[in-house]
């Protein structure tokens, strides 16, 4: 029996989602393919957010029991340029901070990924960051909540972004932030689609900077110690179970060879088509499944 | 239930009074894959048949209210949610003749998380609808 733990984003439905698709409906699917947790967006599927009604909550609960899946993450956007005119400031920011992170709390999220605004093109985060988390590192003890920004192209691991989140978790030697993996960061193969669009030889050229930026895997293993959570990123898995995106095989060998033991969270960003989706998911579970298997057979390089 | 894409079938129609419409309205979803508060959203410039509406003159409504482009700019309070729609209301005297047409959207959506000079993020969809009463 492996190590890691398996989840879905319900990201990977969107467009589906509200139109196609219920919160039950994802539950169902989700639990369908084996996977025992749940990740959501925060002002998504959330109704009511940021002040969910009773009903909501009841119904939500209802779900988490009836499918038997544990909330894993919880995805949350701090607003920095809140108006053209203004950003927000350390007060606002720490406060919308801490009341998503009473909300997760409160849907049983033990994980929740703030996006903060960033200030340039190298996607440097508002230097006012480490000020909202920091003074929110005491609620997030209390409320078992781990902050997890994450690593996503176009950033590398190898990156001062990454850098200035390990220094801050080495200076405070908090236990309530750490990194999360998007593996979109190993793609190295380009896309063929972004959401309903085929990517043509314009949108290729706009977008060259992000499409596949083929960090290796093996640099997982220099901050390993630092990853709380993987968003398993993904967009095309064909019929004999190859991604035609994301090198699976060393990715996961990697993962695993690391110790890291956390969630893997399905999150597809492939072709937005109807219901596409919902056996996309099911392709990557059972990939990741098999090379995880794999591993403890010791057939995995 | 929504439909699928940007553009709705539904609320596709003229507004104003019979007879002497001031303008139409076209129904979408939110332009972006999580609510957000109404302020993130920086307008929709409308075509219809080739016919330009710019941002700057078109309204939302969305639930009982309606924003100009100058009070959605500053709205930090209301926001839109991933299973409501939004119409955009365009001027245009006499509305819009019953039948076909080309309608497209480009909405202009604000992503802190983008560098600042690209940070509005124009989303464009069209489709072919239809007003069914004049």
């Amino acid at each position: 029996m492996g190590s890691l733990k398996y989840g879905v984003s319900v990201y990977s439905y969107v467009n589906d989602y509200a139109s196609v698709m219920t919160l039950e409906d994802a539950f169902d699917h989700i639990a369908d393919t084996g996977a025992t947790g749940i990740e959501i967006l925060g002002e998504g599927q959330i109704e009511g957010y940021p002040e969910p009604s009773s009903a909501f909550l009841d119904r939500w609960f209802g779900l988490v029991d009836r499918y038997k899946l544990e909330p894993t993450n919880m995805c949350g956007w701090i607003d920095t340029r809140i108006t053209l005119a203004r950003n927000i400031t350390v007060e606002e920011g720490a406060a919308e901070l801490a009341q998503d992170l009473k909300l997760a709390a409160r849907l049983g999220f033990k994980f929740y990924r703030p996006k903060f605004g960033v200030t340039s093109h190298e996607l440097d985060p508002d230097p006012q960051w480490e000020a909202y988390v920091e003074r929110n590192l005491d609620l997030a003890h209390q409320l078992g909540v781990v902050i997890c920004p994450e690593i996503h192209a176009p950033t590398p691991i190898r990156h001062r972004v990454t850098d200035g989140y390990i220094q801050f978790i080495e200076r405070t030697g908090t236990r309530n932030f750490g990194l999360m993996i998007d593996t979109g960061i190993f793609q190295d193969r380009p896309l063929t689609h972004w959401g309903s669009h085929q990517i043509n030889d314009e949108a290729r050229k706009h977008m060259e900077f992000l499409n596949g930026i083929k960090v290796p895997p093996e640099q997982f293993l220099e901050i390993a110690q630092y990853v709380v959570f993987i968003q398993a990123k993904f967009h095309d898995i064909d019929d004999s179970l190859e991604d035609l995106n994301i090198p699976w095989r060393p990715v996961m060998s990697a993962i695993l060879r690391s110790g890291y033991s956390g969630w893997l969270s399905s999150e597809y960003e492939g072709l937005r088509s109807p219901w596409r989706a919902i056996d996309q998911v099911r392709r990557q579970q059972v990939l990741l499944r098999k090379l995880e298997a794999e591993f403890d057979a010791g057939t995995l390089a | 239930m929504l439909e699928h894409q940007l553009i709705q079938s539904t609320g596709f129609r003229n507004v104003g009074p019979v007879g002497a419409r001031t303008g139409f309205a076209v129904r979408i979803r939110i332009p972006n894959y999580h609510g957000t508060r109404l302020c993130q959203l920086d307008g929709f410039t409308v075509t219809v048949d080739g016919e330009v509406f710019p941002f700057e003159q078109n309204s939302l409504g969305i639930r009982d209210e309606v924003y100009t482009l100058a009070e959605l700019r500053e709205e930090t309070e209301a926001r839109w949610g991933l299973t409501e729609w939004g119409e955009i209301l365009v001027d245009k005297p006499g509305g819009l003749e019953p039948g076909v047409h080309k309608v497209e959207v480009l909405a202009r959506i604000r992503y802190s998380y983008f560098p600042p000079d690209v940070h509005i993020f124009p989303m464009h969809e069209a489709r072919m609808a239809t007003i069914c009463m004049p």
